[in-house]
């Protein structure tokens, strides 16, 4: 690996290493952090939960097999996934009805879930709470749905229409002003605006 | 012979797992497949033949490597628990809001990362088959930052003060004798191991100051050179102090009602 890669390295890689290290003591946590000043606070709360971890017990029964199946489905789901694939569309599998409905479980309209498929909404101004419900309904996790949604917004093809200007991608507007214009009741409005971070 | 890791360090060399965890996996290569399995399924740390979960990674990929589907599923399985075993300690329901929905955001986020090592794309399951736990501990680290709730609920005292709020000179006196001033105390492994324990507790914020200060970092400097705790957390010097002591007086309280018990 070269050093040009290296300067790459995602935060993950970088606190995976760090792990590894013989010793996390000043000396080493030093070094991590002049050569990744990007991720100094994920290295210094790396460090202290390295050193905390020792004083903790993991002999805590668990009983259900829930998680684990959970977790078993999640890898089938991208093992199987097309190598290709960088960031996948969790809308894609929905049929129209598919739409309607997990936009009845989330308690919005079709038209803010059209938003958020289109990535026409600033993923950044998205609460993190609305991120993880998404996920949860859509059978992925809350990082891959977050990663399609802060994608490009996209110019949806198989859509229809006839226009006399050229289609374009749509301006993004942040969560709260898709909240606004999204044809939403108050009270749902008020649920949304309850879960901003 | 176990395959090498193929995971390279910055100065281009392999990475190596420790001589301990090697002889497990010569150990276990001799066994047969059903006992090995039956050895993996040995869930509490403390049981005799508890195989280090650095051993199941190994195991696990070779399995996939090998196309047995079923020998794959079962350590996979095992592996998960192991994990989700642990994710219940760090990150409990009286600890945590929404803990349930964070630990299976975890557990979903490695399966990823398991799928895409059998891809080959990433070589990141190396590390895991080092040192598991810490290896877990950074991946932790990183998802939670990402994923979990912004306080922690178990604080010990009231610290929802804003941290401009000067704090008394008295309360700083105290804090930076209990954190700084008996060198020898600190030095003592059961106290040290029982701070540790009480740092636990703390925020996050208040968490990360006094894990810097006990690693003998100091607060601020006028060289620009020197690395210090306001410069790595990128806050200003008097919130550091305030962090400090608010962490000091919640300290104290924890530890003299340990040691009343």
């Amino acid at each position: 690996m070269t050093a040009e890669q290296y300067s790459r390295l995602s935060e993950e890689e970088v606190l995976l290493a760090f792990s590894v290290e013989p010793t996390h003591d000043r000396k080493t946590l030093e070094q991590y952090l002049r050569e990744y000043p990007e991720h100094a606070k994920a290295l210094a709360a790396c460090s202290i939960e390295l050193m905390v971890d020792a004083t903790r017990s993991d002999d805590v029964a668990v009983t259900s097999e829930d998680a684990v199946d959970r977790a078993w489905q999640r890898f089938q789901t991208v093992v199987s996934q097309p190598g290709d694939v960088l960031v996948t569309n969790p809308f894609a599998m929905l049929n129209p009805t598919a739409f309607k409905s997990l936009a009845k479980k989330l308690d919005i309209n079709n038209l803010l879930l059209i938003r958020l498929r289109d990535r026409a909404i600033v993923a950044a101004t998205i609460p993190r709470r609305f991120v993880q419900r998404l996920a949860s309904e859509l059978g992925a996790t809350a990082e891959s749905v977050m990663e399609y949604l802060q994608s490009p917004p996209a110019m949806v093809s198989g859509h229809s229409f006839r226009s006399s200007v050229k289609p374009a991608v749509t301006e993004q507007i942040s969560f709260a002003e898709a909240i606004e214009k999204s044809q939403l009741t108050l009270a749902q409005q008020d649920a949304l605006k309850a879960l901003q971070d | 012979m176990p395959e090498p890791l193929k995971r390279k360090k910055k100065d281009g060399t392999s990475y190596e797992r420790p001589p301990e965890i090697e002889a497990w996996l010569k150990k276990l290569e001799t066994v047969e497949v059903a006992e090995r399995l039956r050895q993996f399924a040995t869930l509490s740390r403390k049981s005799l033949g508890h195989v280090p979960s650095e051993a199941l990674v190994y195991f696990l990929r070779r399995a996939w490597a090998e196309g047995m589907q079923g020998d794959f599923e079962k350590i996979f399985r095992i592996l998960m628990k192991r994990i989700e075993q642990s994710l219940c300690s760090v990150i409990s329901d009286s600890r945590m809001a929404g803990a349930r929905g964070i630990r299976e955001e975890i557990m979903d986020r490695f399966a990823e990362r398991i799928a895409k090592d059998c891809k080959g794309r990433t070589g990141l399951l190396d590390f895991y088959e080092i040192r598991f736990d810490k290896a877990f501990a950074a991946f932790r680290t990183s998802a939670l930052r990402q994923i979990g709730p912004s306080v922690v609920d178990m604080v010990p005292l009231g610290t929802n003060e804003d941290d401009g709020l000067e704090i008394s000179a008295e309360v700083e006196a105290a804090a930076a004798d209990f954190l700084g001033g008996d060198p020898e105390k600190l030095d003592d492994p059961a106290f040290r191991l029982e701070l540790t324990a009480a740092i636990d507790c703390l925020p996050d914020d208040q968490k990360q100051v006094v894990g810097l200060l006990l690693q003998g970092f100091q607060i601020d400097s006028k060289d620009k050179n020197v690395m210090t705790i306001a410069r790595i957390l990128q806050c200003d010097e008097r919130t550091v102090r305030n962090r400090r002591d608010r962490a000091s007086k919640a300290l104290k309280a924890i530890l003299q009602k340990e040691n009343a018990l």
